[in-house]
């Protein structure tokens, strides 16, 4: 059985239909993408799967559990998913390292001396452990966004969520983005990332979920999808829609 | 006195208390103003004293400045009337608050615009009476409207120097009836209702000024 | 000066009480403080409330006090409830008082700093898995209180000024025994304006600490 199984995922907002049965599965140790135009609903998938949004119909099952379920252990669940946001998100009033350790002390009740060692060894790993005492504000963005993988990687998530992981960087940064996640694989994390960064994508991912019109339009590895593919949305992205954001 | 005719006085009493503020609102505005104005014309001489009266209207409490000007002053042969007195410690205190206000404000004012108009001949004055004075205030409007619903506040401290006001007709029926809770009630609904209605005619009068580019509200 | 030399044996004299009484002024502006952080804090929370009435209930109570002048609750309470039966203390009667009052205006400040916060932090520590109430606690808390420091501590300040209006409802503070002196000395106008100053030097030495602990908690990026 997959890590994370995702059937007619559907949202609606108001009258407007963002996802209209979405499915896709992301086994242990998988890195997979969800590509497709801006406004296709990409954020949203991510947000519904840990229900931050509220799925309108569908069944999310992670790791064996029904996340939809209106009796499951919501917060249980989350603790297992790293989330890491498009603008990053960290807590400004905290320091680097009380951004990583926060969850270990409030959550995994890790004490302050244990949190914190766990939380040295995630920011070594990502090379801005000399930011510990820093404030988010004082960080660049590239500096941010180790800060908040760090974050999620702390709490020994099953899988981590990249939302546009490269959307906020200089074009040398965001190929760095790419060399962190291939280490991530080493290390057999499980990804799931939303981008409409093909060059991304297409380094870092085992397939890609081509999303479109609310609908997973094709799944396949990245350079099948970009070359004159049959369906005509994937098309038109690879030829007009790639340069827009 | 039942409570309806209670309540006429009080209506009666709401009369004072607008005038109060008004009074005490208008002392503000001229003494803000005032300030205002000297800094920006570079009377660098009267900084000290601008400096001094901000310090002091703003440090020490208003019922302490109204002893000073109601019962102080008469007993070195000035004597000084309610509405007077009023005006020259809420009065001057919003006066003070003001002028910081305005300092902020008129640091918002574009300086293009100002050297635009002397370059069109405008003299100094005109310039600033013209276009800075009006753009400040309606950038300030929405501290200003703050610090008036703050005299507002403090008027019922007015009935301790003899002004028929609000409360001084809410505390004389309380004495003779004893039915503080209710007419207190009726008092502070009253203000509030006072508060409520000045908010609206800010938003009336706002929307009227409003000019697009220059927000306030 | 020979005006304030004039009541100067009268403010020896009375030194004991004057003190005490600005003890009194001390202890009370420091107690609303406290309150008034406490419960405007708690009245913001409610301001967060996922049920709408509760929101309603709590926007209608900050409102009616941010409308109403202090002194109509401290009468209210005071000269009204005796005949219903409840006679409360004068210090009882100002801590009810201003702390209703203080905690409504302290809401508002919280609320004018919670609306100018990035909610994908919150959003961010949902998703790590904090339930509401630690979200509120570790998260939008202590940014809002950050954020608000200047108003909150410029409510402090008002405080110690305000708390010298508690005469009015027979409460001894330092106003009160210097008015006192007055009706001794009969010398209005130096008792008042001794009391202006020493109000004046209160309220400079609580400033300056108020600016302490706002640097103290200013933090990058959040500075208000
Ligand atoms: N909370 C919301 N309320 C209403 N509409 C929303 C909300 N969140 C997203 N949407 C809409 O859903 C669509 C998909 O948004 P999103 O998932 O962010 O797209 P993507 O990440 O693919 O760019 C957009 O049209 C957006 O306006
Ligand atoms: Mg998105």
């Amino acid at each position: 059985m997959a890590l994370l199984e995702v059937r007619n995922l559907s949202k609606t907002f108001g009258h407007h239909t963002v996802l209209d049965g979405v499915d896709f599965d992301l086994e242990a140790g998988q890195i997979k993408s969800v590509m497709g135009p801006s406004g296709c609903g990409k954020s949203t998938v991510l947000r519904c799967i840990n229900r931050l949004v509220e799925p309108s119909a569908g069944t999310i099952v992670f790791d064996g559990k029904p996340v939809t379920a209106a009796r499951s252990d919501l917060l249980a669940i989350r603790q297992r998913i790293g989330f890491v946001f498009q603008n990053y998100a960290l807590y400004r009033h905290l320091t680097v390292i009380d951004n990583v350790t926060l969850a270990l002390r409030k959550l995994r009740r890790l004490s302050p001396r244990a949190a914190a060692d766990r939380a040295g060894a995630e920011l070594r790993r990502l090379n801005i452990d000399e930011l510990a005492a820093q404030y988010p504000a004082e960080l660049s963005g590239g500096q941010r966004q180790r800060v908040a993988i760090a974050r999620a990687l702390a709490m020994d998530p099953a899988v981590l969520f990249f939302d546009e992981p490269t959307s906020a960087l200089d074009p040398i940064m965001a190929r760095e983005v790419g060399g962190i996640i291939d280490r991530l694989r080493r290390d057999n994390v499980t990804v799931l990332c939303v981008t409409h960064d093909f060059e991304l994508a297409r380094t870092i991912s085992d397939s890609i979920v081509f999303l479109s019109g609310g609908r997973v339009r094709a799944e396949d590895s990245g350079d099948r999808l970009a070359n004159d593919y049959g369906d005509p949305h994937i098309r038109d992205f690879f030829t007009k829609g790639r340069t827009s954001p | 006195m039942n409570l309806a005719e209670i309540f006429l006085t009080l209506l009666r009493g709401a009369t004072q208390t607008v005038i109060v503020t008004i009074l005490c609102s208008l002392t503000g505005l001229s003494v803000g103003l005032g300030i205002a104005i000297a800094r920006r014309l570079g009377l660098i001489w009267l900084e000290p004293l601008f400096v001094t009266f901000i310090y002091v209207f703003r440090g020490v409490p208003m019922l302490v400045l109204l002893f000073i000007a109601f019962f102080g002053l008469p007993s070195i042969g000035i004597s000084v009337p309610g509405h007077v007195a009023m005006m020259g410690s809420l009065g001057l205190i919003a006066g003070a608050y003001l002028a910081e206000i305005f300092r902020g404000a008129l640091a918002g004012v574009q300086h293009e615009e100002v050297e635009a108009a002397l370059a069109a001949g405008f003299t100094r004055w005109q310039a600033l009476i013209s276009i800075e004075i009006p753009q400040m205030l309606r950038m300030a409007v929405p501290s200003m409207v703050n610090e008036f619903t703050t005299v507002l506040k403090y008027t019922p401290f007015a009935y301790t120097v003899g002004i028929p006001e609000i409360m001084k007709q809410a505390t004389a029926a309380v004495s003779t009836t004893l039915q503080g809770v209710e007419i207190y009630a009726m008092a502070g609904v009253l203000y509030f209702v006072i508060y409520r209605l000045m908010l609206v005619c800010v938003r009336l009068a706002d929307r009227h000024f409003t000019i697009p580019g220059l927000s306030s509200i | 000066m020979n005006l304030s030399a004039t009541i100067l044996p009268e403010l020896v004299s009375s030194a004991p009480e004057i003190l005490r009484g600005l003890w009194s002024t001390m202890g009370l502006a420091t107690a609303i403080t406290l309150i008034g952080v406490v419960g405007g804090i708690l009245v913001f929370y409610l301001t967060l409330s996922p049920v709408p009435l509760v929101r309603r209930l709590v926007q209608g109570y900050i409102s009616l006090l941010i409308g109403t002048p202090l002194l109509i609750i401290l009468f209210l309470i005071y000269y009204g409830l005796p005949p219903l039966g409840i006679r409360l203390s004068p210090l009882v009667v100002a801590l009810i008082g201003f702390g209703f009052n203080v905690s409504a205006y302290n809401a508002r400040f919280l609320t004018t700093a919670y609306n100018a916060l990035d909610p994908s932090e919150r959003e961010a520590a949902a998703a790590q898995g904090f339930p509401p109430a630690q979200v509120f606690r570790l998260i939008t808390l202590p940014q809002t209180l950050k954020l608000s420091m200047p108003a909150l501590t410029n409510q402090a300040i008002q405080n110690v000024k305000d708390t010298s209006i508690v005469f009015l409802i027979q409460f001894t503070e330092f106003f009160s025994q210097m008015q006192e002196v007055a009706n001794r000395t009969f010398r209005f106008l130096d008792s008042y304006v001794a009391t202006g100053i020493a109000y004046l030097l209160l309220i400079s030495i609580v400033s300056i600490i108020a600016r302490m602990i706002e640097r103290r908690l200013s933090v990058p990026g959040l500075e208000p």
